[in-house]
């Protein structure tokens, strides 16, 4: 009796469950949160929900979305780049290149860290070296040459790299690389990630895990004090709720707006949907060490045989646009002339019997819990039957995600990539040289020898000129060669409520919230 | 002579036997009749039985029949509760649903029922160090929340309808060891088990001739409530994305697929979940009915 009470009562709890999702957890309205109709000169609280906890607030520890949103409040770089990807003096006052290899930074003098020490160029180079052991910002730090960073004084140092490097601005500029203090790393050791010390202009104050991450204003910070006292991050992972919480006042910003909510956010009178193109992509790639995959005209038939424009208009809503190419629209020197595969069963078809296939094969479809993801690989996996491929879509946690296609154990896989730098040879090199294979960021293990060579040259090239017809001629080739179908270039969608001023996405995803203001 | 009597007598006996038995489910029948809610869960789990027989017939489109023209329709003529977000039809989707969730309820109990129903009898039956051996180890399984041994099996093993079976079945062993094993122990000093034992019947044979039929009563209605609850445990794994795989028509999954659209279109989590509750509404009915059917206590 007892036994089918629970079951019946359980299954009732099931549904209602359902519907009142909505209804998070919203008893911890913290203080100073005004809601509406109360005086706005009382807030001086601001809060943030964004989509996932940070992992860790070291920058050398991780190289993730959700950090890098809290810690770029924490910290600064040597240079910074603005909304506009320009590159702007941050912690180095101005720089001049010494030579092909080396920049001279004069660092800004009177800048404090948050545990009180002085900020000087020994700082500088102990980020530098420490960045350089970290398996997590390789590709960001790796061209530095570690024996040659030169301390000339206090406020000036020297850096080369061991190669000719045309984007080494644009990476220092990367929240990865912003500037550690030494006495802080030492003292907290292991737990340094939960202890971030930086010069922004908000210190870290707690962090309730899976939670929030709560900032408190820095008084001694050298550049413009922020007008809110302190800034809340929350981690409210259910789209739904985090689209609720703003409707209801519960946060003030909420990042990574689901493209269901776009019309329910733009309605609404107290609050302002921002939308910006970003420079991140979302691809579907080929593991071109599997049998199948090495036939370009296996990875051509299913560009053909995909309606990929469709796909990403059903799935994304309107949000971002199609891709065009292996680089998001935003980024320097990216080729929007490309001319698309068109969605052609027939010659899918063709060339699957040219090679062999006519029959099809059985493969996988990797993508991890991403909902967005997630239905484009359902929707693939349909289309593909229309050429004998039967797909199973494997939707696989995210750390064995990234170690499973890093191991090369995928056929077929669905993964994002952000060009931060907003230069062509961070948004390339990674994913389509052949040294970067697995971890690097090529888990697509595509080789092609004249790719390598062009990518090498972009890199190592410092005319503009001779870069930007390198990656252009590099985009054509991959476009041919399909180790990717290209799929979706991203859109931030913040939104935020009518009161917040002073609020601007970042292309690169970690947006300032310093400069917000209540009005 | 005497051999013909003995054959003569034996077939009577069979035939005594026989009628016997008969009158006895006749007369579990019977009463199981009077009970009206009982017969309305008999009466939903048959309607379940025939759409999942009669899936192929009943539902106007296939599992997978994607439409991007025709996404997130609410209920119309075409589309009796609408489609999702691929443009499928939920209807045909549920009804293929069916067939998922019988073969989840139904094999994994049946996983449970073999495997527990067996060592409870053997612990039940030969008592002392076995019994404690296997008893602790069953309380040792029953520490575990069922769910989470669930989560941790399918985590172990990977996703696939499979893996669901197998490890909702193995979460809802000790259950079926503890009854067994309690009716086990009620029945071995009865009367005709020592007559069984004093004619030289073998134990395999006591066991499975004159205890487990004089058994199962408990065993029948926990096994009517497990199919409820194994569909619910799997529906619960899909929701969470660690069931079925994609595009299995799981009510579960279903269920998970809408929630992000829950605000604007509560049809597509509304008949899913319609589904498993009046599925599992109707195995407790009549489980519950089978419960006091089969109780001689409440004999009128």
């Amino acid at each position: 009796m007892k036994k089918k009470k629970i079951a019946v009562l359980l299954s009732f709890i099931l549904i209602l469950a359902l519907f009142a999702t909505g209804c998070g957890n919203n008893q911890s309205a913290p203080e100073g949160d005004s809601g509406p109709g109360t005086p706005t000169d009382k807030k001086d609280v601001l809060i943030v929900g964004q989509g996932a906890d940070a992992v860790s607030l070291d920058p050398h520890a991780t190289n993730d979305q959700p950090s890098s949103r809290i810690s770029k409040q924490i910290y600064e770089t040597l240079v910074t780049q603005n909304e506009e990807m320009e590159l702007q003096p941050a912690l180095a006052e101005s720089w001049e290149p010494i030579d092909d290899l080396t920049f001279e930074f004069k660092l800004k003098q009177g800048v404090k860290f948050h545990n009180g020490e002085p900020f000087t160029s020994k700082d500088v180079k102990f980020t530098l070296l420490r960045g350089l052991d970290s398996p997590h910002i390789g590709h960001i730090v790796g061209s530095i040459d570690p024996n040659s960073i030169e301390i000339i004084d206090d406020y000036t140092i020297r850096i080369s790299t061991k190669d000719p490097f045309a984007p080494l601005l644009a990476h220092l500029a990367h929240t990865a690389t912003a500037i550690l203090n030494e006495k802080a790393v030492t003292e907290f050791g292991d737990d340094y990630g939960q202890h971030p010390v930086g010069t922004g202009p908000y210190k870290f104050d707690s962090w309730v895990n899976g939670d929030r991450v709560e900032l408190v204003r820095f008084d001694d910070y050298h550049g413009k004090a922020p007008a809110i006292g302190k800034v809340i991050f929350r981690n409210i992972p259910e789209n739904t709720n985090r689209t609720i919480e703003l409707e209801t006042g519960g946060i003030d910003i909420a990042y990574e707006i689901p493209p269901t909510d776009v019309s329910r956010v733009e309605s609404n009178p107290d609050l302002v949907l921002q939308r910006n193109m970003n420079l991140s992509t979302t691809y579907l790639g080929f593991n071109c060490n599997k049998e199948h995959f090495k036939d370009v005209r296996v990875r051509q038939a299913i560009n053909y045989a995909v309606n990929m424009e469709a796909i990403v208009k059903s799935v994304y809503k309107g949000v971002g646009a199609p891709s065009k190419g292996p680089l998001g629209p935003n980024v320097w020197a990216s080729n929007q002339n490309l001319t698309p595969y068109e969605f052609n069963v027939e010659k899918a078809k063709k060339l699957m019997a040219e090679a062999g296939y006519a029959d099809g094969f059985k493969t996988n479809i990797w993508t991890n819990d991403n909902q967005q993801r997630m239905d484009i690989a359902e929707i693939v996996q349909n289309q593909l039957k229309a050429i004998n491929i039967d797909a199973e879509v494997k939707v696989v946690e995210w750390g064995a995600f990234l170690d499973g296609t890093t191991a090369g154990e995928h056929d077929i896989f669905i993964l994002g990539w952000v060009t931060v730098t907003g230069d062509p040879d961070y948004g390339l090199y990674p994913l389509f040289h052949s040294s970067q294979h697995g971890a690097g960021g090529n888990r697509s293990f595509y080789v092609n020898e004249k790719v390598d060579a062009l990518l090498d040259q972009g890199r190592t090239s410092v005319d503009p000129a001779v870069r930007e017809k390198a990656y252009i001629e590099v985009q054509q080739i991959i476009k041919d060669e399909a180790p990717w179908v290209f799929t979706w270039s991203g859109e931030d969608l913040a939104g935020v409520r009518s009161n917040v001023k002073g609020f601007k996405q970042h292309p690169a995803g970690h947006h300032k919230v310093y400069t917000v203001y209540f009005e | 002579m005497t051999d013909q009597l003995n054959v003569n007598m034996s077939n009577e006996d069979i035939k005594k036997k026989s009628t016997k038995k008969r009158s006895q489910y006749l007369e579990v029948w019977r009463r199981l009749k009077q009970n009206k809610s009982a017969m309305v869960g008999l009466l939903i789990i048959i309607i379940l039985i025939l759409s999942a027989i009669l899936a192929p017939f009943i539902a106007p489109y296939g599992i997978d029949d994607q439409d991007l023209l025709n996404t997130l329709q609410t209920p119309s003529k075409d589309h009796w509760m609408g489609t999702d977000n691929f443009g499928r039809d939920i209807f045909s989707r549920i009804v293929y649903g069916s067939i998922i969730s019988l073969q989840v309820g139904f094999i994994s109990v049946g996983i449970a029922m073999i495997v527990g129903g067996s060592l409870g009898a053997i612990a039940g039956y030969y008592g002392g160090k076995l019994d404690n051996l296997i008893m602790r180890m069953m309380d040792i399984l029953l520490a575990i929340p069922s769910i989470l041994l669930a989560i941790s099996i399918v985590a172990a093993l990977g996703h696939g309808l499979k893996n669901v079976m197998i490890a909702v079945g193995i979460s809802s062993i000790p259950s079926y060891a503890r009854i067994v094993r309690a009716s086990v122990l009620t029945l071995k000093d009865q009367e005709f088990v020592e007559a069984a034992r004093a004619v030289g019947t073998n134990n395999t044979r006591i066991i499975l001739k004159h205890i487990i039929p004089n058994s199962m009563a408990p065993i029948i209605v926990q096994a009517t409530l497990g199919v409820a609850g194994a569909i619910l445990s799997a529906a619960g794994l899909s929701f969470i994305g660690l069931g079925i795989q994609l595009p299995t028509p799981e009510w579960g999954a279903m269920l998970s697929s809408g929630r992000q659209f829950i605000r604007d279109y509560p049809h597509m989590t509304a008949f899913p979940g319609l589904a498993i509750m009046i599925t599992i509404f109707g195995l407790n009915l009549l489980g519950d009915g089978l419960r006091d059917a089969l109780d001689p206590r409440l004999k009128n």
